[in-house]
């Protein structure tokens, strides 16, 4: 079957070719927009997130994705979820909002715990850092859905099935015809 | 079974998966375009599938603009760009969808006849239609005379069986009397008017 | 179908679109609910008190003390579609130094299954009640209100505050640490 696909490929003009280069770059394409056109729309820099550790079971596991928004207009409150990341680290964490210090001109600081934690996130922040605030905040969880995300934790924890997954499927595009 | 010819040994043998009607489809129309521009000699013309390539390069350019105007300037500062990239894009798309859909048509080859002076004396059209898990290869042959500028179309409905061996080799011999058919009717048609 | 291949991709497709047709049906089935329901707060003991924070700035903080009553019943909140409901106790008061404040004082997680019917006396803080600055002592109107976050099996995740809640008021004076 595969060696059908390669007779075919090697029949291809340099039209087809180019074509078939500019269906897997519209492919690309296609999911780079609908991510950033996601950012837009929701204010987030990352739209949908995996939850990565245990700390906020039973309501959230290892595995899950969440929807996050992040509107300007909305001001962060207690008891909301929020995805914020730590200066200096990369990992997002997902935890809810346990205070919230709020001054007339609209500056906030805020603290946070996830629900399997029996203390607060005081000793996660940076060194010195008693509080987050607005700009820590990557999004606030709006939406949920169960168990989609083991796709990239078992991607990210084994990235030689990342790259084949990534190569068959490229090639895949790439020699198929139509 | 293979098919022998007299006239001469295919260069290449076309072989095919006879139960992929996509390769199957593809494989009938590059007969048929054979065919046209090698029997009759007509010149191809690639303006349809140039105008469907320049609209896909216009739009992965600007997705990959987006993506480096965002990789220079992070969000949230991008988001004007981002928001203009990505609804062009999407534009775009349906830009392409319509074009595909009514301009393209399923149209696989457009070709000219030209005359020993080099001057446009008809043009040709093919395109065809395979349905899915369908056995019907309908091939509508459009010749559109460069003078009076009229259309006429000639169909023909088969079962690609018909041009397939059991091995799933396409024989010319039974591609060519076809399209060979439908050419001349054309071609009477315009003489007996 | 000519190969193991085409039926795989074919079979793997299906599968998939139905279980993303039947999340987003999940998802449909309860987007709308409003999750509403009442709660009587009441408070039992309030005192203020004004030591030192050892986990934050290291200044002196009124710590706020209080025992809570609290009935609610939250059983019909829960439907096919909401597998757990995390219920918290919001203490909301404006201070001198910052126009908004809100503390958790106490959460609990209920569970899809378990009895939702709230109904404590004399009930403890889970949380202890630290203002930023010293704005509690004396402070007219803190809030208490209980509020519910639902979560469901696929869909929204909504916030909803119950209707019901009860303001108090700290003593002017401070009570000595060691007085209970």
């Amino acid at each position: 079957m595969l060696g059908s696909m390669l007779e075919e490929f090697q029949r291809m003009n340099k039209r087809q070719f180019f074509y078939q280069v500019l269906s897997f770059g519209m492919i690309v394409s296609s999911a780079l927009m609908i991510w950033k056109g996601l950012m837009v729309v929701t204010g987030s820099e990352s739209p949908i997130v995996v939850v990565l550790s245990g700390s906020m079971e039973p309501a959230f596991h290892r595995g899950d994705l969440l929807f996050l928004t992040n509107p300007a207009d909305e001001p962060i409150r207690v008891g909301e979820i929020v995805v914020f990341k730590i200066e200096g680290r990369d990992i997002p964490i997902v935890h809810r909002v346990l205070k919230v210090h709020e001054r007339e001109n609209g500056t906030s600081k805020f603290l946070t715990k996830g629900d399997n934690n029996r203390v607060d996130d005081r000793g996660l922040y940076a060194p010195g850092q008693l509080w987050l605030t607005p700009r820590d905040v990557v999004g606030r969880a709006k939406g949920f859905l169960p168990y989609v995300g083991m796709v990239t934790i078992m991607m990210n924890e084994y990235p030689k099935l990342k790259y084949a997954v990534l190569a068959c499927l490229g090639l895949y595009v790439l020699i198929h015809r139509e | 079974m293979a098919g022998q010819s007299e006239q001469k040994e295919p260069a290449k043998v076309l072989k095919v998966n006879k139960w992929d009607g996509a390769a199957v489809k593809n494989a009938l129309d590059d007969a048929v375009k054979e065919v046209l521009v090698d029997k009759f000699n007509y010149t191809e013309n690639f303006a349809l599938v140039d105008g469907r390539l320049a609209i896909c390069t216009l739009a992965v350019s600007i997705a990959g603009f987006a993506l480096l105007w965002d990789y220079l300037h992070p969000f949230p500062q991008s988001k004007i760009v981002l928001l203009v990239c990505v609804l062009g894009y999407f534009l775009l798309m349906g830009v392409l969808t319509l074009y595909t859909t009514h301009k393209e048509k399923g149209i696989f080859v457009s070709a000219y006849q030209k005359d020993s002076a080099g001057e446009v004396v008809s043009s040709w059209e093919a395109s065809s239609s395979l349905n899915k898990y369908d056995d019907l290869y309908e091939l509508v042959l459009s010749y559109k005379d460069g003078k009076t500028k009229k259309v006429r179309e000639a169909k023909s409905k088969r079962s690609v069986a018909q041009y397939f061996d059991d091995n799933g080799v396409l024989l010319m011999e039974l591609v060519e009397p076809e399209v060979t058919k439908l050419h001349n009717s054309l071609l009477s048609g315009r003489k007996s008017k | 179908m000519h190969t193991f291949l085409t039926r795989g991709n074919a079979l793997l497709t299906f599968t998939l679109s139905v279980l993303a047709g039947l999340t987003f049906f999940c998802f449909l089935s309860t987007g709308l609910n409003a999750y509403s329901a009442t709660a009587t707060i009441d408070t039992v003991k309030v005192l203020v008190k004004n030591v030192p924070d050892y986990s934050a700035q290291k200044e002196k903080q009124d710590l706020g003390y209080l025992m809570f009553d609290l009935q609610a019943n939250l059983n019909p909140l829960f439907n096919w579609n909401a597998k757990q409901l995390f219920v918290f106790l919001t203490a909301e008061y404006e201070s001198p130094d910052n126009k908004l404040n809100q503390v958790v004082l106490w959460d609990k997680i209920i569970q899809r299954g378990e009895n939702a019917n709230l109904d404590m006396k004399n009930m403890n803080t889970n949380y202890y009640f630290w203002d930023d600055g010293n704005g509690l002592r004396g402070n007219p109107n803190v809030t208490l209100t209980l509020s519910w976050n639902v979560i469901p099996n696929a869909g929204m995740l909504s916030i909803v505050r119950g209707s019901g809640s009860h303001t108090f008021s700290f003593p002017n004076e401070y009570t000595n640490v060691r007085a209970q």
